[in-house]
């Protein structure tokens, strides 16, 4: 008893440390996460609000543009994920064992463009790929080559904003990559030389297996991340052409502020939230099995 | 230990407490002593772009807020009841709804807003506004035209105090006209020329065939987007040049018949023929006017304001220098097609009786001084006294004149415009891409739209009073 006493006298001190961080904590994210699944039961308009109970979410099922946006998430994280994966992958194991400068040179031009604010990246895109008075059109219709409108076809939309965002966002893996990768033990590697394995057995068997949690780490965040794809959308395509590239987050950003349905907006906002919730659990548990 | 941690987290969460009572405590209190006897009371303005400089597009420094920030000093100067601070804030036309939605939801919405009383229609109906009707003196009456007191009136009130309008219409570039061999067509400087369907179609034709190529690099014929709502007016305006009606009686949208099938087949096909911009469904009026003034455009779409901007712009050298005129957009049957925007200023319901007042008494104050109103000659004046006394310097007042007979009522006034707006560049952009057919998009915007109107009826104060 007294032993347990004294556990909880030196335990208490820790949790008063971490009291005003948990405050905040409760303050700004755990309130905004119950406030927003109850607001998505009501109607909200400007002179009050009134309760309608699911009503907002059969909406949402009934709406196309919604399911059309939710597609296009999906598809968004499989491949942005899928592809940044596996490219940093490639690039790390590529690099990591080689010369300390030229690693940072690579290190450094994949990471430029993620120090670079989306929207910057976005202006410049739209700039080349403005169908009327960007770069790449101009210069494709000078050389008299058949000009396609990448912005404006919808089976080409999709590829674009998958590139860009990929194009921006994959240096942050590469040196997570590339960090773990210089961390493993040499002695694994010289154990294999020995054994005459080669470079590829090496990377599949050895390398790849030793930076697994950095690999369900880059999965994750970038899972979350690529959820709230929004900026390339807003700047770029505005959703078009006809829906064609409109995401969970940006319908949620029209609801929310263009039309002023603050109800069904809560509502997206609470499936995004459990469709990151769902995907995130099977990784979080095999990263704490260990 | 543990005494020592508690007395800190105890004195932590007592600083927060206090911290956050210091906040409420400003915010509820609307004026302070400012030392000489007279409250303080701080107001904000906010605006899109409209006009630059006070009086003229000329003046040094000129920019969107300079009338504004004049008339507020001004204000302060004069207004003996407080002392007033008036912040001006420009907005892009864009981010209004963002802005103000956000700003609404959060308690927080600016005391005044100067704007096209268009876009602005639907904060009356949501119940944001207070209605201007005390502020409205005879004198404003008999001076500003009826038509124009229709415009801004929602129910039985008055929530916008009409300064000036603008009425929408193509421009086009008269230089690259004579390039093209098209001379016949061109208009005089001072006057709004109208073509015929059949003209306007050779006029395009024209231009993509015969546009010196070595003189206007990458230009095309006619300027159309469909990327988002902004400037959506003019799609609206080619939606009629059929003949359709576009609302029926009851305020429900009436455009799914074969004039509206007609008028989309009719965009399509100059687009189709390369008679416009390429890749519309992702282009901007924002950009279609940037590559107007470029010259990469014959014929664009414009307003008063726009018009004069460019002028002034061309001007000031930031712009190089060419014929820009005025035409009507065309229809079939030969009458232009013609509509204003009137902009005028609203009061916000911020809940605090002495902001709403004051911000009233500043409204009443730059609508109706004498010196003041003469700058809604940069856009068309409401005000028949000023139009009168700028006639001979702007001759086009008489031509937007003479085109009132062809207006039309773009907004219909009907509840949920803004969200109304947001279901029209979709289709375009479907049927743009070959995703729908005319007959398609037009049913789909028919239905999408009446779907808007009805729910919105539903919330709106006015219609349920």
């Amino acid at each position: 008893m007294k032993k347990n006493h004294h556990a909880l006298k030196r335990n208490l001190t820790g949790y008063l440390f971490i009291t005003p961080q948990l405050f905040f904590f409760c303050l700004f994210l755990v309130y905004p996460i119950f406030e927003g699944i109850r607001l998505s039961l009501y109607k909200i308009n400007y002179q009050g609000m009134s309760f309608i109970g699911f009503d907002n979410y059969i909406a949402l099922f009934n709406d196309p543009v919604f399911i059309k946006s939710t597609v296009n998430t999906i598809i968004f994280v499989i491949v942005i994920v899928a592809l940044t994966v596996v490219f940093s992958l490639f690039v790390a194991s590529a690099i990591f064992d080689k010369n300390a400068r030229y690693v940072s040179f690579i290190r450094g031009s994949y990471y430029i463009p993620v120090m670079v604010s989306m929207v910057v990246m976005s202006m410049i895109w739209s700039f080349l790929l403005n169908p009327a008075n960007g770069l790449i059109p101009f210069v494709a219709r000078e050389l008299e080559f058949p000009v396609v409108n990448f912005l404006g076809d919808k089976n080409l939309v999709l590829p674009v904003v998958i590139f860009v965002t990929f194009a921006t966002n994959v240096g942050q893996a590469i040196i997570l990559y590339i960090a773990a990768m210089i961390g493993v033990p040499k002695e694994l590697f010289e154990a294999a030389e020995i054994d005459g394995a080669n470079r590829r057995q090496v990377i599949f068997k050895i390398l790849i297996p030793s930076v697994k949690p950095i690999t369900l780490y880059i999965v994750i965040i970038n899972i979350i991340a690529v959820l709230k794809i929004f900026v390339v959308i807003q700047l770029l395509t505005g959703g078009g052409p006809n829906n064609a590239s409109t995401t969970l987050m940006y319908f949620l950003y029209n609801n929310a502020f263009k039309y002023n349905q603050l109800g069904i907006a809560s509502a997206v906002g609470v499936i995004m939230f459990t469709i990151a919730l769902l995907l995130s659990i099977p990784q979080l548990r095999s990263m704490f099995k260990k | 230990m543990l005494k020592k941690s508690l007395l800190a987290m105890v004195s932590f969460i007592l600083i927060i407490t206090v911290l956050a009572a210091c906040g409420d405590e400003n915010e509820k209190k609307s004026s302070t002593d400012s030392g000489n006897g007279k409250d303080t009371v701080e107001l904000s303005l906010w605006l899109t772009p409209q006009w630059k400089g006070v009086l003229d597009g000329s003046e040094e420094g000129a920019d969107y807020d300079s009338f504004f920030k004049h008339a507020a000093e001004r204000f302060s100067e004069e207004y003996d009841e407080y002392d007033v601070k008036i912040n001006v804030e420009v907005i892009a036309g864009d981010q209004r709804d963002e802005m103000l939605n956000v700003n609404l939801n959060g308690g927080t919405p600016p005391d005044m807003f100067f704007e096209s009383v268009f876009a602005m229609g639907d904060y009356a109906h949501r119940g944001a506004l207070v209605p201007l009707n005390d502020i409205v003196d005879d004198e404003a009456k008999s001076d500003i035209a009826e038509n124009y007191w229709e415009t801004v009136t929602f129910g039985d009130d008055v929530y916008f105090y009409p300064f000036s309008h603008m009425p929408g219409t193509m421009v086009y570039n008269a230089d690259m006209f004579k390039a093209a061999g098209l001379e016949s067509y061109i208009g005089s400087e001072d006057s709004i020329k109208t073509w015929s369907l059949e003209e306007y179609e050779e006029i395009l034709q024209g231009l993509k065939e015969n546009t010196p190529s070595d003189q206007y690099s990458n230009a095309f014929p006619m300027g159309l987007y469909a990327l988002n709502n902004q400037a959506d007016t003019w799609n609206l305006a080619y939606l009629r040049m059929f003949g359709n009606e576009f609302f029926g009686e009851d305020g429900s949208l009436v455009v799914d018949d074969e004039n509206g099938a007609k008028a989309l087949a009719w965009l399509k096909k100059i687009y189709d023929d390369g008679l416009t911009n390429p890749g519309a469904e992702s282009v901007s009026s924002n950009d279609v006017n940037a590559m107007f003034q470029n010259q990469q455009l014959g014929i664009s779409f414009t307003n008063s304001v726009l018009y004069n901007n460019l002028q002034a712009d061309m001007e000031n050298g930031n712009v190089a220098e060419f014929d820009a005129r005025l035409a009507n957009i065309p229809s079939e049957s030969g009458d232009p097609l013609s509509f204003t925007y009137v902009t005028g200023t609203a009061v916000f319901d911020t809940g605090d009786e002495t902001r709403i007042k004051v911000s009233k008494d500043f409204v009443k104050f730059f609508s109706t001084d004498p010196e003041l109103v003469k700058s809604s000659k940069n856009g068309v004046p409401v005000r028949t006294t000023v139009a009168d006394q700028y006639k001979d310097e702007n001759p086009l007042f008489a031509a937007y004149d003479e085109n009132a007979q062809y207006m039309f009522s773009f907004t219909g006034n009907v509840p949920g415009y803004s969200e109304l707006r947001q279901v029209l560049y979709p289709e375009l952009q479907a049927l743009y891409i070959g995703d729908k057919t005319p007959e398609e998009a037009i049913a789909a915007y028919q239905e999408k739209g009446n779907e808007v109107i009805e729910k919105s009826k539903a919330d709106s104060v006015i219609y349920n009073q």
